[in-house]
């Protein structure tokens, strides 16, 4: 990809001094702590156990351990990429953030500190994309948990506190994980840095990678995780924007990139077959939703489970559509974010069901919604791409695995699953009654700014990828931007205006969304049947 | 240049409307439709949906509920257009006439340009009715057809059509 | 050079397609039916009337959907990446969708939710019929798989899957509750009328000659082939059209992924293991 070639010059590698390790060791434990006496503070009793188990693991590693030689910040390919999606895609948030915040009734004190917080987690993740120490990696970890936990009860009420509570004890879990990778990892291979360990991986104990994939799992919500991150969404928008969805848990993605060189075939495809699976899963229980961040929420597990899918794969493709998708999603996620976040405080709109019609009082925003949904699902966008080369790249590795025809499936049905939940909440949103007239939109210049830098970074980064020929970007790209042109230019002055065809009756229309509720049978089976997933997980790293 | 005129007659699309009537003459429409009399090697859709078909084909003396219908139905075809009445109730109210719960036909509340007699229509006088109109709709224009004074309607002093009212009570001596 | 041409008259095939299929239809209830030229007499009819619309934007979708729908057959006719024309034929019935959701009528948004349920049904067996062909000829390039032998006979399932699907995009029963006239009066077209209307009805001519270029793909480079299958297929679809009822869409769903999708299952997996 082009936007490596930016950033060539920039490459990291450094270690650092034995009392910084002494530093990082402290204040790792003073973090457990004070996720213990949070759990016991607000009487949650899973909070406090996982607290304390991380504790006496540490310890054991901590005991097990002795002097390591390796590099602790080292920056390579992947971590460029990722140094462009936070840094941009978070930068435009923080920046939208800003106005955000001032409508919210708290004292000024309290929204700086949303805005520190804010940046002081943009900070820990480009640390975390460094590091490759994993001890660092897991103290940077358990850092993005307590953001994740501060900003979600942000607003204090029982809902909010009660949320974060969830959140903190199901991303704990991924901390055990990690924790139990370490001690495997010292044990068995006697390192704890990424690139050594890459290098002496013995394909028959893979148990560290496991662990840590299964750490992934819980960042990228899958089942049964799932419902952290729904709940994270009473959050006040830009934190849903990028602890949710563009930043945060694209930590998930990025280590299945990361390790996925190192997987034995089947190690990779339970992983491939798992993540195909979520996708369909999370689409199809996002049909029968009505808040429009938790289909956004849904959406968001969908397509990083997908990721995390075609990243195990292993193939040079494969891994390349993994990667767009991880840049493109952020992107476009955070648009449609930032839009639901408009409409929640400037139009008082939180619910699909409550919208009448948007194209009368915002079509800016309903344009910025309608490019979001149509860069996931269309071409030219980026998203698209990766789905191009996801299908080509299954094809190859089908021949090798045909059990991997189900991957196959489970991501064309997914995608077509997802076109048609993005585009039957349009039902809402674009129906305008006959004989109206559309106003101009007023909107704070921060807002406006946002949006715009994250559009122009999905339209240009089109033309970054060098996978479609020009025509075959172009043509989309044309027929797409013929709309606000073509409404512009045409407003058919000599046709007469009618109003809707009813059969003559008299009875007014009150527009609805289907909606698709899965019975509960099949939602309890689908949970059961990823926990027997995972447990198959460790059973394929001992193979 | 171009004469687009001659192929209104090719392609008429028909809207039919039952105004109340027993069913007879709809089910010599659907008859006439069938392979037996074979309207559609004239080209005639039925189309369910005013804004794309050309001639009205209504039955039924108007009942008092079908009355509204009857004119957003044909203020809602766009020009140009062609009525036919059919059966013998709707051009003079048939076996109606007189009766207090019907309008005696449909041309009082709409322009008709074909009246079919019969009861029930015979599809061979549906066929003729049909290319008859067709050489109507030729000449036709496209633009909107102004107001037309049709048979005495009932109204009150302001002029406003009062629906509540028979069209067939007003009293000749009054001003309309 | 001769593509150029082809594009450029591809609604004019599909106009005479769309008026054999009425004559067909009318033959084999035993009637005489309009004449072949029919659908061009309803265009040069549709022209002349006065045109009423509800709102711009409305008209531009299905402007839109109308010219995406001809640069799909252009791209196909040119011989492009397969994968690549099924996407953007994507892109263009979400036109049409956005269309039926547009204006606030029951009609409408009945119509378009209908053609949004529709693509689950026939976008699976689409790209797993791209996938087939990419198996066997290890690239999707159009005009490179027009040029080698037919390969029906390894691909027999899929091809079985594709006919399942083909009275789906056609509209024609049992599978045309998406666009069911006097049902729901048309679905999407119900706000139409006029020139508006036109293009529409001209973009179910280019969806009618969308079908059948796929189906050509099947017969490979033997024009007799091609040419049996083509007049057997179409024959086929107007026998089942007079023949079946509709089913809603529930059904129509069921039907489709049941057997349309195991049936590509296994042609794909015995394409994979042989």
């Amino acid at each position: 990809m082009q936007i490596v070639n930016i950033l060539a010059d920039l490459n990291i590698s450094y270690t650092f001094s034995h009392s910084t390790h002494l530093v990082i060791c402290l204040l790792d434990l003073v973090l457990l702590f004070y996720f213990a006496w949070q759990g016991f503070k607000h009487k949650q009793n899973r909070v406090t156990f996982l607290a304390f188990t991380q504790i006496v693991l540490y310890g054991a590693f901590l005991y097990l351990s002795p002097r390591f030689q390796g590099v602790d910040l080292l920056s390579d390919e992947l971590s460029k990429i990722m140094y462009f999606v936070i840094n941009i895609v978070g930068g435009s948030i923080v920046l939208y953030a800003l106005t955000y915040i001032n409508s919210e009734p708290f004292e000024k004190a309290k929204k700086f500190s949303f805005i520190a917080i804010l940046i002081f987690f943009l900070g820990v993740m480009n640390l975390i994309v460094t590091a490759n120490n994993i001890e660092l990696f897991f103290f940077l970890f358990e850092l993005t948990t307590l953001c994740s936990y501060l900003l979600i009860r942000y607003r204090e009420d029982d809902v909010a506190i009660e949320n974060a509570l969830r959140a903190l004890w199901m991303n704990q879990v991924g901390g055990v994980a990690i924790l139990l990778a370490l001690i495997t990892s010292v044990v068995y291979y006697n390192t704890i840095y990424f690139d050594q360990l890459l290098e002496v991986l013995d394909p028959h104990f893979l148990l560290p990678v496991v662990f840590l994939v299964i750490a992934a799992y819980v960042k990228g919500a899958s089942f049964p995780f799932h419902n952290w991150l729904l709940g994270a969404m009473v959050a006040p928008t830009p934190v849903s924007a990028i602890l949710h969805s563009a930043t945060m848990v694209k930590i998930a993605p990025f280590i299945v990139l990361k390790l996925s060189p190192s997987f034995s075939p089947l190690l990779s495809t339970t992983i491939a077959m798992f993540g195909a699976f979520v996708f369909v899963g999370a689409s199809l229980m996002a049909l029968n939703r009505d808040f429009f961040k938790e289909i956004l929420g849904l959406s968001t597990i969908a397509l990083l489970s997908l990721m995390i899918s075609l990243a195990a794969l292993g193939s040079e493709q494969a891994r390349e559509a993994a990667l767009i998708l991880l840049v493109f999603h952020a992107i476009s996620k955070a648009l449609l974010f930032l839009q639901a976040g408009i409409l929640e405080k400037i139009y008082h709109l939180k619910n699909i069901s409550e919208i009448d019609t948007l194209t009368n009082r915002a079509p800016r925003t309903l344009f910025f919604i309608l490019i979001g949904f149509a860069s996931l699902t269309l071409p030219p966008f980026g998203a698209f791409v990766s789905k191009f080369l996801a299908i080509e790249a299954l094809t190859k590795s089908m021949l090798k695995t045909p059990v991997e025809v189900f991957v196959l499936l489970s991501l064309i049905i997914g995608s077509v699953l997802l076109v048609i939940l993005y585009f039957k909440i349009i039902t809402k949103l674009l129906s305008t009654r006959a004989f109206t007239q559309a106003s101009k939109e007023k909107l704070p210049l921060l807002y406006k700014i946002s949006s715009n830098i994250l559009f122009t970074a999905l339209v240009l980064g089109v033309f970054l990828l060098n996978f479609l020929s020009t025509l075959e970007v172009l043509i989309p790209l044309v027929l797409i931007f013929l709309i606000p042109v073509l409404l512009k230019r045409m407003d058919f002055k000599d046709a007469p205006r009618v109003k809707e065809y009813n059969c003559g009756e008299k009875g007014v229309f009150e527009v609805g969304m289907f909606n698709y509720t899965l019975n509960k049978k099949y939602l309890k089976s689908m949970i059961y049947l990823s926990v027997v997933f995972m447990a198959w997980h460790l059973v394929v790293g001992v193979l | 240049m171009f004469n687009l005129k001659k192929y209104r007659k090719k392609s008429p699309w028909i809207l039919h409307y039952n105004a109340g009537s027993c069913n007879g003459c709809d089910i010599e429409i659907l008859a006439s439709l069938s392979p037996k009399y074979d309207l559609e090697r004239f080209g005639v859709i039925n189309t369910g949906n005013p804004k794309q078909s050309d001639i009205f084909l209504v039955t039924g003396p108007v009942t008092y509920r079908s009355r509204e219908r009857l004119i957003e139905l044909y203020t809602q075809m766009p020009t140009p257009k062609v009525v036919i009445a059919l059966g013998s109730c709707t051009c003079t109210g048939g076996v109606f006439r007189d009766m207090y719960n019907v309008e005696d036909g449909i041309d009082r509340y709409i322009p008709v340009d074909i009246y079919v007699p019969g009861c029930a229509v015979t599809p061979e006088l549906i066929i003729d009715g049909l290319i008859k109109a067709l050489e109507i709709l030729e000449n036709k224009t496209k633009e909107i057809e102004d107001a037309k004074k049709l048979y005495a309607q009932p109204t009150d002093k302001e002029g406003v059509l009062d629906l509540t009212k028979s069209a067939l009570k007003v009293d000749k001596n009054e001003k309309s | 050079m001769v593509e150029f041409v082809l594009i450029f008259l591809a609604p004019v095939f599909g106009g005479l397609l769309h008026g054999l299929q009425r004559v067909l239809s009318a033959r084999m209830q035993n009637r005489q039916g309009p004449p072949l030229l029919q659908p061009f007499y309803d265009m040069y009819k549709l022209i002349d009337k006065r045109a009423f619309i509800i709102h711009p934007m409305h008209i531009v979708w299905a402007l839109l959907h109308f010219i995406s729908l001809w640069v799909v057959v252009g791209l196909l006719i040119l011989g492009q990446n397969l994968l690549y024309v099924i996407f953007i034929h994507l892109l263009a019935s979400i036109f049409l969708i956005l269309a039926g959701f547009s204006v606030r009528s029951v009609y409408s948004h009945l119509g378009a939710n209908r053609e949004l349920l529709a693509m689950l049904a026939y976008e699976p067996i689409y790209i797993l019929m791209a996938t087939g062909f990419y198996i066997l000829n290890g690239t999707y390039d159009v005009g490179l798989i027009r040029q080698e032998d037919t390969q029906i006979l390894s691909m027999f399932f899929l091809f079985l899957a594709f006919l399942i699907t083909m009275p789906l995009k056609l509209k024609r029963s049992p599978f045309d509750a998406c666009e069911a006239h006097q049902e729901i009066v048309g679905g999407v077209e119900i706000e139409y009328s006029g020139i508006y209307f036109e293009f529409l009805y001209m973009a179910k001519w280019l969806e009618y000659v969308f079908v059948y270029l796929l189906l050509l793909l099947f017969g490979g480079n033997s024009i007799v082939l091609g040419s049996i299958l083509f007049v057997g297929v179409f024959l086929l679809i107007n026998l089942v059209d007079n023949s079946t009822a509709r089913v809603n869409m529930a059904q129509t769903l069921k039907i489709i992924m049941w057997l349309g999708l195991s049936l590509s299952l296994i042609n794909i997996l015995g394409l994979s293991y042989v």
